[in-house]
């Protein structure tokens, strides 16, 4: 809202300039977006939603009187002498949707510019000049906020008004030449036979006054909210008019802004009033009384405000404060009537003063203006007292404590341990957008078609993302496009299905497997690097995993596995490495570890004939399976232990999984640990052969192994292995 | 040239020798059997005169013993400066372990929990798909409301089971869905934050991007007032932004409170005396906050005439940009390194 500040002053004789003015009006809720100086000094104001009267001068206007305690002075609305009526017949049909219809007949005098004076405010305010008549409504709207709209009544069918909603299949041109159709829940203002304006949008073009026009008919009407909104934003048409009804208009403004315009057409010599003014309004509303309680002020804001204060305040603003009979009264009041206009003061409860007893303080009855519209309870009430002096007063203190809190979510817990971990592993924490391109989706998207949104920014951010993965491959062909080849970035966060929402975490990890160094040793990512990352993490949140080769489109073939997890037997027997009970129950499919096939990389941008490995998880999946309890603590071992290594020769495509169960399955149980040492193929070993070599651990917890039984252990093991799987000790 | 000459000449010449090989020459030089300048001497003192021979002799010898002994000291001393055969070069560059960084937005949320759970506040997460009801009418704001403008909605195509049972339609535009259910569930009081990634439909540019993370916070007792608001918020700007930051709250306006205010803190760039940043005011605003609207407590069974409460909301990525200077808001989502890896761990 543009306040043209001479019009202002026009209204109250604020004493400061504009740009104090400005940061006045700012304090009291009324946010500047920018002041121009100049020779028509304007301040543009950024009015909430919920000030539709201080869409106008006049509202901005009060608010200033009070903020400076000096007399609003209101407009002239004197109606000049009427000549004869003409023909007019108004019938409101829809009085829920339009209260209050007021309509008067005019004769055109003069349709020419309007004065200097007229037009240099107007277009100060924003607002382009047309002619006389169409600037006096332009002018009274931005003066009081109430739109108007004159009709040619020799247009009009029948000579009648009709306010009633749009029939089926009716359709209108609107001023902006637009043909526009119209909807039975639209209301519309019609003549005899067709729509002549949608109510309180925009007028119609065929009954627009013009060079022709003799007489006319001036609406000042009062428009449901929800009607404007909802028919503005069918019609994608949103004027000022609409802005403001859609708010809340004033039902009183509707006869008054006819008499400010009518006062206008005469002081400029445009028009002049024909018969009387037709006044539509079947239900006449009473204005809202509330209730203001003193210790409610005190309870809510933290301060007890002086009870003279309180009709200070509220005076000034339009509102009529009476104390009620029953108001108890105390000290405070002794000050008694305080001056209509004296700059209230709010004082601070301090700490160790009690609150202020609710017997104490009086109680006020409060009749609400109806030009605000946002004030409908006593909270409202409260606001405005609150808000005389921005908050200044207000002191700073802090809510008490009264209740032990409950314990915190485990997933934010969780999102932290995950987030550790992967940063621990050398990998950097990514953002991605949760919406992501179509194509991008479709490869991740299991079964169903990805979440669609219904009105996306851009066919880039049409899906909900069905992975991570698509948004962390972008980021990495961002980086890699910006010459940086090791990247290594993860992501936790939502992934969508139709079926709702799962919290994830997946990484993506290209170039080197470790950060270059003068010394050698450089290597390339390979899928042991981020299985391994899976595995500390799943280590870190205390459940089994395995993995199985897996098929997926975006993985290369023979470099894709499903990690499988599985629910702690227990922390103990895990340590010792003893098989997990295996139950259907605990046991679930929670992500995949994979390198990145060469032409989901080059659709994305990133150069195909480079690796990158990935990897998923299902973060709530892993969290079901999750240990509730504490980790029980282990004693340590007091004999020590044996460690044997065994080479063997075993067919090559032969999952070392399998050795590993076969090895575990005939050990005796004093065996703890085994790990692969080493992996060899090539020279002294059969072409379809691999020599693998595994490191094992036995120990007793009640005694010290002896050499004979380890080694009846170990012939066991051997014998096993030769028979399972046709293995030769090397 | 004459003894004591001589002897000058060594001592400078054995100043400026440096290496193990310099004093090496220089020894050669003065006492090598064959051609040394010692040596020389030594052979002409035989010639000398008698009465002089014994005198030549002695300061002949010893010069011999003083460059001997002084060049010895040196080479044992810079025998002991010699480093190990096996000894590192300290200067080589070290070996850098793998590690990551934290996501800016990561770090300053993980700062404002931490403040906030000093003050006793909870964390509760919850769905970013909602409904129409736990985003907007609970809120009051019901639909037509003119507010819901300044909320601008990205939509499901079709809605989409949600964890909390009824079907989500929306992408959340704030965290306040969760603070409703959080009543819904639970009696007063209520001290909790509620972060988490919200989603409104405004286009990438240097200070708006579609998703964005916010913080929201609710506090709800019998006994909790606008001037407890104003504490903890400006506690909660010093802790961010330096107890030196000037605070101011003032009058605003959101639907589901009343009243409602705007923290705003000095500007950065000017000091608050007015600048391009700041609209030539010298603030900045913050985050949006007010007292929890009657209307809401209404929607999730509370009594609004014994409760009061206070709610506040900020957006991280906006903190982020006022805190350290960030420029432009679509950095925090292109996940470009050389930007991550600008933050500390």
């Amino acid at each position: 809202m543009k306040l043209p500040y001479r019009w202002l002053q026009e209204l109250v004789a604020v004493p400061d300039g504009v740009d104090a003015v400005a940061a006045k009006l700012g304090l009291r809720g009324f946010e500047v977006a920018s002041v121009e100086q100049g020779a028509e000094p304007v301040i543009d104001f950024d009015i909430t939603a919920n000030r539709p009267d201080c869409l106008s001068v006049l509202g901005l206007a009060r608010e200033a009187s009070a903020a400076y305690a000096l007399p609003l002075r209101q407009p002239d609305r004197s109606m000049p002498a009427a000549g004869p009526a003409p023909s007019l017949e108004v019938s409101l049909e829809e009085a829920d949707l339009c209260p209050r219809y007021c309509a008067h007949a005019f004769e055109v005098l003069a349709l020419g510019g309007s004065p200097e004076w007229m037009r240099v405010r107007l277009e100060a305010a924003g607002v382009r000049s047309i002619n006389a008549v169409v600037d006096v409504t332009n002018y009274v709207m931005l003066e009081m906020g109430q739109p108007t709209h004159a009709f040619d009544l020799a247009r009009l069918r029948s000579g009648a008004l009709v306010i009633r909603r749009a029939r089926s299949g009716e359709r209108m041109r609107t001023l902006d030449g637009i043909e526009r159709a119209l909807e039975p829940d639209m209301l519309v203002i019609a003549d005899g036979e067709r729509a002549q304006a949608v109510g309180g949008v925009m007028g119609g073009a065929e009954s627009e006054i013009g060079a022709g026009t003799r007489v006319m008919v001036l609406e000042s009407a009062c428009f449901k909210p929800a009607s404007v909104r909802r028919t503005s934003k069918r019609l994608g048409l949103k004027t000022e008019a609409s802005t403001r009804f859609e708010r809340g208009a004033d039902i009183n403004a509707a006869p008054a802004a006819i008499a400010r315009a009518a006062a206008l057409f005469d002081q400029i010599g445009a028009a002049r009033p024909l018969g009387g003014l037709i006044d539509r309004y079947p239900k006449p509303q009473p204005p809202i009384r509330l209730r203001l309680r003193g210790d409610r002020i005190a309870r809510v804001l933290g301060v007890s405000v002086a009870d003279g204060d309180v009709p200070a305040i509220l005076g000034p603003l339009g509102f009529e404060v009476r104390t009620t009979p029953d108001a108890v009264h105390s000290a405070a009041t002794e000050r008694s009537e305080a001056p209509a206009f004296r700059a209230p003061s709010i004082t601070a409860r301090t700490p160790d003063a009690p609150r202020p007893s609710p017997f104490a303080l009086p109680t006020w009855d409060v009749t609400v203006p109806t030009f605000r519209v946002d004030v409908l309870r006593e909270i409202d009430l409260i606001e405005e007292i609150a808000r005389h002096d921005g908050y200044v007063g207000l002191p700073a203190t802090f809510p008490r404590l009264t209740a032990p809190q409950p314990p915190p979510d485990p997933r934010t817990l969780r999102d932290r341990t995950i987030k550790q971990v992967l940063i621990a592993s050398g990998l950097s924490e990514a953002m991605t957008f949760a919406f992501v391109e179509r194509a991008a989706a479709l490869p991740f998207a299991r079964e169903t078609d990805p979440a669609a949104l219904a009105n996306p920014l851009s066919e880039k951010y049409a899906v909900l993302r069905p992975s991570l993965l698509p948004g962390l491959i972008d980021a990495a062909a961002y980086n890699r496009r910006r010459e940086r080849r090791d990247v290594r970035l993860f992501e936790t966060g939502a992934r969508f299905t139709r079926d709702g929402e799962n919290r994830a975490v997946a990484a993506v990890w290209s170039g080197a497997a470790a950060i270059p160094h003068w010394s050698g040793g450089a290597r390339g990512v390979d899928f042991y690097d981020v299985k391994g990352v899976v595995e500390t993490l799943c280590r870190t949140l205390a459940v089994e995993i395995a993995f199985e080769p897996a098929s997926r489109p975006y993985f290369v073939d023979g470099r894709a596995a499903e990690v499988i997890v599985r629910r702690k037997a227990d922390a103990a027997g895990a340590a010792r490495g003893a098989r997990p009970v295996d139950s259907g129950v605990s046991r679930k499919i929670a992500g995949e570890v994979g390198q990145i096939t060469a032409s989901a990389l080059e659709a994305r941008g990133f150069p195909a004939n480079e690796d990158v490995f990935a990897f998923e998880l299902d973060v709530d999946a892993i969290a079901a399976l999750q240990p509730s309890g504490d980790v029980r603590a282990e004693s340590l071992p007091r004999f020590p232990s044996v460690v044997r290594d065994l080479s063997i020769l075993v067919d090559a495509v032969l999952p070392a999984a399998s050795v590993r169960g076969t090895i575990r399955s005939s050990a005796p149980p004093t065996l703890v640990h085994i790990v692969e040492f080493d992996r060899y193929r090539g020279k002294g070993v059969p072409e379809d052969r691999v020599s693998l070599s595994l490191r094992m651990t036995f120990r007793s917890p009640e005694r010290t192994l002896t050499d004979a039984e380890v080694d009846d252990g170990m012939e066991r093991i051997v014998a096993a292995l030769a028979s399972a799987h046709n293995a030769v000790r090397r | 040239m004459d003894i004591s000459s001589l002897k000058q000449q060594f001592t400078a010449e054995l100043a400026a020798a440096a290496s193990e090989a310099e004093l090496r020459a220089l020894r050669d030089k003065y006492l090598a059997r064959k051609g040394g300048l010692v040596s020389a001497l030594l052979k002409h003192v035989a010639s000398a005169p008698a009465d002089v021979r014994p005198a030549l002799g002695r300061q002949a010898n010893e010069l011999k013993q003083h460059i001997d002994a002084q060049v010895g000291e040196r080479l044992a001393e810079a025998s002991a400066r010699r480093p190990a055969a096996d000894a590192v070069d300290v200067t080589l560059p070290g070996r850098d372990p793998l590690i990551g960084h934290r996501h800016p937005l990561t770090l300053l949320r993980d700062r404002i929990e931490s403040f906030f759970l000093r003050q006793g506040f909870l964390i509760v997460e919850g769905p970013e798909l909602e409904d129409d009801y736990h985003n907007f009418e609970a809120l009051n704001m019901p639909a037509e409301h003119p507010a819901r403008d300044m909320q601008d909605t990205l939509y499901l195509a079709s809605p989409v089971t949600s964890a909390t049972g009824t079907p989500a339609t929306l992408l959340r535009t704030h965290t306040s869905g969760m603070q409703v259910r959080y009543m819904e569930r639970y009696p007063p009081p209520v001290r909790l934050i509620a972060p988490g990634r919200v989603y409104r439909r405004d286009n990438l540019d240097l200070t708006h991007t579609p998703m964005f993370t916010q913080v929201e916070g609710l506090v709800v007792g019998d006994d909790v007032t606008l001037a407890d608001l104003k504490g903890t918020l400006v506690a909660f700007a010093h802790d961010l932004f330096g107890p030196d930051r000037g605070t101011r709250f003032r009058p605003s306006f959101f639907p589901y409170t009343e009243p409602s205010a705007e923290l705003d803190i000095t500007c950065a760039s000017c000091g608050g005396s007015g600048c391009a940043m700041c609209k030539q005011t010298g603030w900045v605003e913050v985050l949006g906050s007010g007292m929890v609207h009657p209307a809401v407590f209404e929607a999730v069974g509370y009594d609004p005439e014994r409760y009061t409460g206070f709610a506040f909301g900020v957006g991280i990525e906006r903190l982020a940009l006022l805190k350290w200077g960030v420029e432009d808001i679509r950095l925090f989502y292109e996940n470009d390194l050389r930007f991550l890896e600008q933050f500390p761990l």
